[in-house]
Formats: structure tokens, sequence, C-alpha cells
């Protein structure tokens, strides 16, 4: 908890006015200059394209300005409302399943004081894991003629014969949601554990000399007190989630159907398995904007502990 | 010592079974690679491989040529860290000890720039590199890498940075050593968990991308170990042994890096990536 304030104006006298300042812009220049070139420059490209007639000639590209009319074949089509209906839901479902599971697993790993680095370390088994490799795994596990969830099934007796999980709309976006669930949840469950270690002590032996239960300690203290983890947990997870592609392209195909085709998907679809840039890109850029909109809510609840972290 | 946490015997159980379901599918991806293409599609499936098998890590080899894909994931992987570590360094010590206007609105703007989905720059990308003939070749990876990469890396250095105490930097400037040398002399001698932890980050999220590789490095040639088995079975016939055992290569030297280096993963995640 730095005060940058103080800070920078101590730097600022040693060097003599605008000196410092200028330093400072040269070693920051080249970083921010590589992300503009790679984000921020090809979203304006984006959304050009998006406004266009998209010509993919052998000379180059030629675009064409189209007004909307992009976005209203997108509009038209039920795929597209297919697809954010997914992918919504697909959002909704991970995160909330993964913050209560990531909080009781966190919650968990903290009750633990001497093997908890070793807990820790092993949630980052997950973490390192490569997506594809994660949808091929559960892709097999779930496997409809030969797959091991079957035999558990079975075994247990919770059903007779196969289970069609990746063949159906609803046991398909179900299993994605498991496999992320999976793959996720530990990471989550770190980043909370991080929020968790912060709170001192003595709050909870305060709260325990005046008497409150593990209820009113769990409300009261740990959650108010947990509330930047858990803002910065949501923006990473909620922003990831609505961007996800890997998963659904390798497991299912976004199968049955183009039920579990996330919007990533049907923009990739789009533009480089039919050659419909013009529409693609603005699937692309429409996920863009709601990923924007979410992302400044978030930070719109997050900003108060920032600026009480970094106070200029 | 008498416990009043509710925890105190679930945990015992709540703690197995959840070391259970985080770490089975790993054993079961381990445990197929060495599946025959029998055994492997077998029902009900065999828990151990039945017989044990090294046909399919000869395979991957012989056939596939799975090296190829190996060696292009270290290239880019590698070649993105060192870039990340050089200009991050640079930008979070900027951000942490010089005046510079709207440092908060910087790191904010950096933060969610680095969570857009990657969907939204790919058709722009696809086509400036096709221009400049950048299509299938590292560099065409390794940029984009960069950038993406470099805003988590920025906070978790400057973070950093600014648990060094000052005092140490004020003597060497004392000593005429100008900001670079200060910082190469100084700072990131000081830094090296640091910058373990930004690397690992970068490192992992190179190795583990699939989007970008896939569309701008399709050809067979310039391939990333998740393009190369997400695409495996689109041209030979290949049997999920196969599959399982060029995954298990491809999550093993990540998994043992990530184990090694695990104090400072855990100590970016506590402290660095999420004091925000």
């Amino acid at each position: 908890m730095t005060p940058t304030v103080r800070v920078s104006r101590t730097v600022r006298r040693r060097h003599g006015g605008h000196g410092g300042s200028l330093a400072g812009h040269a070693m920051l220049a080249p970083a921010l200059l590589v992300v503009a070139a790679v984000t921020l420059f090809p979203i304006g490209y984006a959304i050009d394209m998006s406004l266009s007639h998209v010509d993919l000639g052998l000379t180059g590209v030629h675009l064409r300005f189209d007004g909307f009319h992009n976005y209203s074949v997108v509009f038209q089509s039920p795929q597209f409302w297919q697809s954010l209906l997914f992918t919504v839901a697909f959002t909704a479902v991970t995160v909330v399943l993964e913050f209560a599971l990531g909080l009781l697993l966190a919650l968990l790993c903290k009750s633990w004081v001497r093997p908890r680095g070793a807990l820790m370390s092993l949630f980052l088994v997950p973490w390192a894991f490569i997506t594809v490799v994660s949808a091929e795994l559960w892709g097999y596990m779930l496997n409809g003629s030969y797959g091991l969830m079957d035999a558990v099934m079975q075994g247990l007796h919770l059903a007779q014969g196969n289970v069609v999980w990746l063949g159906t709309p609803t046991l398909a976006a179900a299993s994605l949601m498991a496999a992320d669930v999976w793959k996720t949840t530990p990471f989550v469950a770190l980043m909370l554990l991080a929020g968790l270690l912060m709170i001192p002590d003595e709050i909870y032996e305060a709260s325990d000399m005046d008497g409150a239960g593990p209820g009113a300690t769990f409300f009261r203290i740990t959650l108010p007190l947990l509330r930047p983890s858990m803002l910065l947990a949501l923006l990473f997870r909620t922003l990831q989630a609505f961007g996800v592609f890997d998963l659904p392209f390798v497991m299912t195909g976004g199968g049955p159907g183009s039920s579990t085709q996330s919007l990533s998907m049907l923009a990739y679809n789009a533009m480089f398995r039919d050659f419909d840039f013009g529409p693609g890109t603005a699937v692309a850029v429409l996920t863009v904007v709601v990923v924007f909109l979410m992302s400044l809510v978030i930070i719109a609840m997050f900003r108060g502990q920032l600026t009480g972290t970094y106070d200029a | 010592m008498r416990s009043r946490n509710p925890w105190s015997w679930v945990r015992y159980p709540a703690t197995a079974l959840a070391l259970f379901v985080i770490l089975f599918p790993f054993y079961w991806l381990v445990v197929t690679s060495f599946k025959g293409p029998m055994d492997a599609a077998a029902y009900p499936p065999h828990l151990l491989p039945h017989p044990l098998t090294l046909v399919n890590y000869q395979r991957i080899f012989a056939v596939f040529h799975f090296e190829r894909y190996f060696v292009n994931s270290t290239v880019v992987a590698s070649a993105t860290t060192v870039a990340v570590a050089v200009l991050g360094s640079l930008a979070a010590y900027a951000l942490a000890r010089l005046p510079v206007r709207g440092k908060v609105s910087i790191l904010l703007a950096l933060l969610v720039i680095s969570l857009f989905p990657g969907v939204a720059v790919i058709s722009p990308l696809y086509v400036l590199m096709r221009d400049i003939s950048w299509l299938n070749s590292y560099q065409g990876l390794v940029v984009p890498y960069v950038a993406f990469n470099l805003p988590l890396a920025i906070w978790i250095l400057q973070n950093y940075f600014r648990g060094i105490p000052r005092e140490l930097e004020e003597s060497a400037r004392m000593d005429g050593a100008g900001l670079l040398r200060t910082l190469r002399s100084i700072i990131l001698p000081l830094s090296v968990p640091g910058l373990f932890t930004a690397g690992i980050f970068t490192f992992v999220a190179c190795w583990t991308e699939f989007l970008m590789a896939l569309t701008f490095n399709s050809s067979n040639n310039w391939r990333t170990i998740p393009v190369a088995i997400a695409l495996f079975g689109t041209r030979f016939s290949v049997s999920k042994g196969d599959v399982f055992a060029a995954s298990a290569l491809a999550v093993l030297p990540i998994t043992i890096l990530v184990l090694l280096f695990r104090r400072w993963v855990v100590s970016g995640l506590l402290s660095g990536a999420v004091k925000g």
C-alpha cells in the first residue's frame, strides 16, 4: 500500500521538473505501443470491417462501406441468438459454480496450516493444463459408447444403458460447463485464498471474543473483506468465460447441431470456415462490446478498492 | 488443542474428495496414453493399462513427428517470455517509480485489454499478416502473444518493484547510475521471484493458447502443440492412445515447470497479481 502520489513528487523533484516524467514515458512506450498495435488498432479495424462489404481478393483486402448490413444479417440469424444464449448461460453457470466451489476449496485449504503449500501447488495442475487436452480428455471420459462416466453411472445404478452425454443439447452444454469448472475452480480458489490469507487473525479473534458464531463471522467479516479478491476473480472469470472457444471447439465441435456454439466459435466459423469476414467480424465486435460493458460494471465496483490501494 | 473450527473433521474427507476430483483426470490421461487401441476403447474401461504398451509414444514421433510441434511451441513460448520480461520490466518500473500521468487508468486499461476475447482481433490481424507474409511464421505468433501477456506481467512486476526499499536505488543514483542502470543492477536482481512469476504466467499462456495459433499458424509445419492435438484426428486415423500420448508429453513439462516454481506462481497469485 505505497502512496504513489508522494513517491511521484519525490522523484519529480529530484529529476527536476519533467525529466523524470519523460524517462517514465519513454520506458512505458514500447510496451504500450505493442499492446496498442495488436489490440486497439485491430479492434478499430475490426469495427471498420464489420461496417463494410469485405472482399478477400488475392491482391489484398478491399473494404466497401456497407452501413449496418452485416449487423442486420447477424441479428436476423437464429444461430447468433442461439450462440448468445449458450454463451450467456455458460458464463453465468460456470462463474457461479466456480465461485461457490472455489470459496469452499479456499476455506478448506486455509483450514490446513502445514500442507497448505502442497495443496496449493496441486491446484495448479488443472490451471496449467492445455484446454485442448482437457477437452479431448473430457470428451473421452464422456464418450457415449466406452466412456468412463458411463461405467461409473452404471456401477452406481444411476443409469441403465449408455448416457449420450455429448449428443443432446442440454447434456452437452452441462458437460462443457463441468469440464470448465474442473479446470478453473482451483484457480479461483487460489485467488480467493490470497484474499483470505490477507485477513488479519486479530479480526477473527476479536469476533470470537464478541461471541459471534461461525455464520455471522463468515457473512460479516470474511465475505466483506474478501471483496477485492472476489471482484478481481469475477473480472477474470467473466471475461474469459464469455470468450470461450477452445473447449466447445474441440469437445463438441459446437454440437449437437449448433447448440453449444459459443459466440467466439460462431465468429471464427463465419470467418475461417465460411469466409464471411463481414458478418463474422460483426459477431466478434458485438462480443467485445458485451465484454467491455461487463468489465466497466465490474471495474466500477472494483475501483474504490483500487484507488484505496494506489492513492493516485 | 480444542478447535472450534467447523471444518475440523469434515475437512479430511472433503480434502480427499477435492484432490481426487482435481487429480483423477490427470491420472486417466497418463494411463490411457499407455493403452493400446483396443484397450483404450474397452468397456468397461480398465483402471490400469492391460497390457502396458509404449506403441502410442513411438507412433506420435515416428508417424506424426510430434517433435516438430514441440519445437514450435518451445520457440514461440520462450521468445515471448523473454520479450515480455524485457518490455514488462521497463514499463513496470516506470509505473512503479516514475511520475506518469494516469497510472491507475493505464493499469486498468491494460488489465481489461488483456482479458478481451482473442476473436476480436483475429480477423484484422489475419488480414494484416497475410499482407506482410507473417502467416505461418514464428513472429506471427510471438508479437500477438507479447501484446496479450504484457499487461499481466506489468501488473505483477510493478507490484513487486513497489516492495523494494527505495533507499537501495537512491544510493545507486547518488553513485551516478542512470535509470536503466539502476533497473538492471539494483531492481532486477532483487526481483528474480517476480520475474519468474511473470515468466511462468506468460509461458503457460503461450503453451496453451489455441485460437490465434489455429488461425495464424494452421499449416502443418508451423502448428503449436494445442493446434496439432486438436487437428490430429482430421488428417490421420488416430487412436485415443495417440492423442493422449501426445497430450501427456504436452502437459507434463509445463506441470513439472509449474510445480518446480510453485512458490513463485502461488506468491504471484497471492501477492502480485491479486493485490490490486
